[in-house]
């Protein structure tokens, strides 16, 4: 096994080169690793922000925007909030495979057993029973709720954990602002990144809910609106908004194939159409489907600052290789007369290659290993700066896999010109 | 000295000086466009708000119980609330509010007077003025500069349920808005009658300082369950004390409640403005760390050139050039790669500001910045090549003799 026994002779070598020269090869691995792990920390953020965080339906998941504000003077055009109506027209068409209209609220929940008047603050989703199946919602015990009216709740995994321990609290009573409702399912731990249901008001990165609550029920209740509403009228309680023109929901639908984005595109144009010859808006007809990935784009979720600071940190890294190959060269420069000799007795370009290149990988492995706990503590450090993103930092395996190629081909893209250069050091300049 | 001879010995070595000087510029363009960024966050922090912003306590709340349904229950315990701060040692005056000032978007609504409803196909901003659902006590609270008129008072509350507006108060920026330099006072607007005019305070730092628009109504107390935010004016001094009392005093009254902040409207301010800091001085970080390793290529750099040229030096020392003359040469070559550097960081930093824009705003960079980036690459890299400079300069002339 000649070939074998030649790498082992590369590596042996590479580890007597490491030896001579420890304090210059700790720095080359030093500088080259910080600027791996801090571009590979800022990748891990864009990376999470830039994901799919539905992969098996994200192409059919359409979130609409309507066009139906009564005067000349929308807020937007279209809105991404829609008035109760219009939501349920959405709702009650037949085109769409399933579809969840749902406002975002939050309330104080407690066991309603329990002796403790503890309370603990909670977000709510108040939402139509399509919720469920159309977000691939994970349960833990018991189902969704069937009906959008209803003391039922469903609760995530967080508020369980806090309340019931994580036990399955199917059955169970909360008690919500005064009310009571009983829990008919509990979900897993359930992690979007991004929120995708939810992207707009600066939501993009929170988690997911803690109680799911029919629609109606909530309305009733007059569970207040937690994210944006716009309305042409005054009122005082939610309860009050459905036939008036307070715009708040958000409709959501999952379409079987894209045949039906056109027929649901036309039956929008057709209500909007139909609600103009009425007289109740003076708009241009304009319905937009956005399926996840382009909402989500739409909604810039990945966050300009950190696209910014990515930038900075491959600037970093550049300077970073620069560093490690201006320190390479005099260490193969003082290397030369070796070089030479060995050239002398016959070692060819190729296999100078191979024993620089080796040299090299090792040196990249290092340092990969020292980047990845760095990139790990940068991206600590990075949320304590930015703590909006907190829920963002997590190291994929994938970028785990990067992180490794980026060090191995920034340590081989460093020593690329020192190796050049050794292959000219002949054994005659070096004797003379 | 002899430029073009150091420059002719720069060329013999392109590509390690061309490495150096690359990295140096863009050391440069990355220190000077994270000083901008740095200043540009201070800059917002450091501005005019027209509050007293350290004397301003926030106390931001919400009832946990389900009794709070009841709004009379509800009032009650609020007015008692409000009762028992007012007592409180150092405090100085108690509010209450929907929303906060310094802040993106919140309550919102257009705001125009009855005979030029028009006016705000003119003017964007007018669709979106903040209205401040608050008290009688707010313009002594906030310590609102009154312009026109009057302050809020008790009778501008209006009866429960009364679908009316009633008397509002409104900034500034609005009033030059709708009545330029005319008073305002008496106007009738689709949002009440106008009685008083007080100075602007900052609203919305993202919007520009004379569209600072807002309302402010005498309707906390109809509208109990918007006030999510107590005001308290503290006399100077006392913050930290009255901050200590605060949760106690409230929780007596009703202990349902959750009051999860109390600040001062600084602290609040710093809060709004943390994402940018914070991506500063994640910038200002990497300066730090790319200093540090452009400080080491300089290093090498020198060290690797002086370890090559000991034959040179040793010739030119026993042609009679003194230890100082060696020192002068060694660091003007290097002070020549960094001015190259500098040279070029010009351009670098200018094209990263452009790139930068794309995403982030950013001031454009100015020449006394980049003035001290400069020094501060000059003195990092001397500081590098001293020692080997140094030695250089003790390398003594006995070694033109020897050969190899």
């Amino acid at each position: 096994m000649p070939s074998n026994s030649m790498f082992v002779y590369n590596l042996t070598l590479a580890m007597q080169s490491f030896r001579r020269a420890p304090t210059l090869y700790f720095l080359i691995i030093l500088t080259l690793s910080i600027g791996v792990g801090v571009l590979c920390a800022n990748l891990a953020l864009v990376n999470s922000m830039a994901s799919d965080p539905i992969p098996e339906k994200s192409a059919n998941l359409f979130h609409i925007n309507m066009n139906t504000w009564p005067d000349d003077q929308p807020p937007d055009e279209p809105m991404h909030i829609l008035r109760y109506r219009d939501a349920m027209a959405i709702a009650e068409s037949k085109l769409t495979k399933g579809s969840a209209i749902f406002y975002a609220s939050g309330v104080y929940a407690r066991d309603a057993e329990s002796s403790s008047m503890k309370r603990f603050d909670s977000e709510v989703r108040a939402t139509t029973p399509g919720f469920f199946e159309l977000t691939n919602a994970p349960f833990a015990f018991g189902s969704a709720f069937e009906k959008s009216r209803g003391m039922e709740i469903v609760i995530g995994d967080e508020l369980n954990k806090k309340i019931f321990a994580g036990k399955n609290s199917v059955g169970k009573t909360l008690e919500l602002d005064g009310e009571l409702l009983t829990i008919v399912g509990v979900l897993k731990p359930w992690v979007l990144r991004p929120l995708f249901y939810h992207p707009t008001e600066g939501r993009a990165f929170n988690l997911t809910d803690d109680i799911f609550a029919p629609l109606e029920t909530a309305i009733d209740l007059g569970w207040s609106i937690h994210a944006r509403s716009s309305s042409a009228v005054n009122y005082t309680g939610i309860e009050e908004t459905r036939d008036k023109d307070v715009y708040y929901l958000q409709a959501w639908v999952e379409l079987a194939d894209m045949n039906q984005k056109s027929a649901l595109q036309s039956y929008l144009d057709n209500y909007s159409q139909q609600l103009k010859d009425a007289g109740e808006h003076p708009l241009a007809i304009k319905n937009e489907l956005h399926n996840v990935n382009e909402w989500l784009k739409v909604n810039k979720v990945v966050d300009q600052k950190v696209l910014a600071f990515t930038l900075a940190s491959v600037l970093f890294l550049s300077v970073c290789i620069f560093n490690a190959s201006s320190l390479l060269l005099p260490r193969f420069h003082a290397a030369k007369f070796e070089v030479g000799l060995r050239r002398a007795i016959g070692a060819s370009n190729r296999h100078m290659l191979v024993q620089g290149l080796t040299e090299s990988v090792l040196l990249g492995l290092f340092t990969g290993v020292v980047a990845l706990v760095l990139s790990w503590l940068f991206l600590k450090l990075s949320v304590q700066f930015l703590p909006r993103l907190t829920n963002l930092a997590v190291l994929e395996p994938k970028l785990l896999v990067l992180g490794m190629l980026l060090a191995l081909v920034t340590s081989i893209a460093s020593s690329l010109y020192p190796l050049y250069r050794a292959n000219y050091y002949t054994i005659s300049a070096e004797l003379k | 000295m002899n430029i073009k001879a150091l420059l002719k010995s720069l060329l013999l070595r392109k590509f390690t000086t061309g490495l150096l000087i690359l990295q140096l510029s863009i050391t440069l363009g990355l220190l000077i466009n994270s000083v901008i960024l740095a200043l540009d966050t201070n800059n917002k922090l450091a501005q005019e708000t027209g509050l007293d912003i350290e004397n301003t306590l926030i106390i931001s709340l919400r009832p946990t119980s389900g009794e709070y349904r009841n709004l009379d229950y509800y009032r009650s315990i609020v007015s008692e609330d409000l009762h028992q701060l007012s007592k409180l040692s150092g405090v100085e005056g108690v509010s209450l509010m929907n929303q906060l000032p310094i802040n993106k978007n919140g309550m919102l609504g257009n705001f125009y007077d009855l005979d030029d409803p028009e006016i705000i196909r003119k003017d964007k901003y007018l669709r979106d003025v903040k209205f401040f659902i608050s008290n009688e006590n707010l313009g002594n609270t906030l310590a609102l500069a009154l312009l026109e008129g009057r302050f809020l008072t008790k009778d501008d509350q209006l009866d429960f349920g009364r679908n009316e507006p009633g008397n509002v108060v409104i900034t500034n920026s609005l009033k030059k808005a709708l009545y330029g330099d005319d008073s305002a006072l008496g106007q009738e607007t689709n949002n009440g009658r106008i009685v008083g005019v007080v100075k602007d305070i900052m609203l919305d730092p993202t919007i520009p300082v004379d569209k600072q628009y807002g309302v402010f109504d005498n309707r906390a107390m109809e509208f109990i369950f918007t006030g999510r935010f107590y005001l308290l004016r503290v006399t100077p001094g006392q913050v930290e004390a009255v901050r200590n009392k605060v949760s106690d005093t409230i929780l007596a009254v009703q202990a349902e409640r959750d009051i999860y902040r109390i600040i001062t409207i600084a602290e609040h301010m710093k809060r709004f403005y943390s994402h940018d800091k914070g991506l500063a001085q994640l910038f200002l970080l990497l300066c730090g760390l790319m200093i540090f390793v452009t400080a080491i290529s300089s290093y090498a750099y020198s060290q690797f050139h002086i370890s090559r040229q000991k034959k040179y030096i040793g010739i030119r020392r026993a042609l009679g050039a003194r230890k100082k003359d060696i020192l002068l040469y060694v660091l003007t070559e290097n002070w020549l790669v960094y001015s190259i550097g500098c040279t070029l960081g010009l351009v670098m930093a200018l094209g990263f500001n452009i790139l930068l824009s794309q995403y982030i705003s950013l001031s454009k960079p100015d020449i006394m910045l980049f003035i001290l980036a400069s020094v501060v690459i000059f003195v990092a890299g001397t500081i590098a090549t001293l020692i080997p400079a140094i030695k250089t300069s003790n390398i003594p002339p006995v070694i033109a003799t020897r050969t190899v």
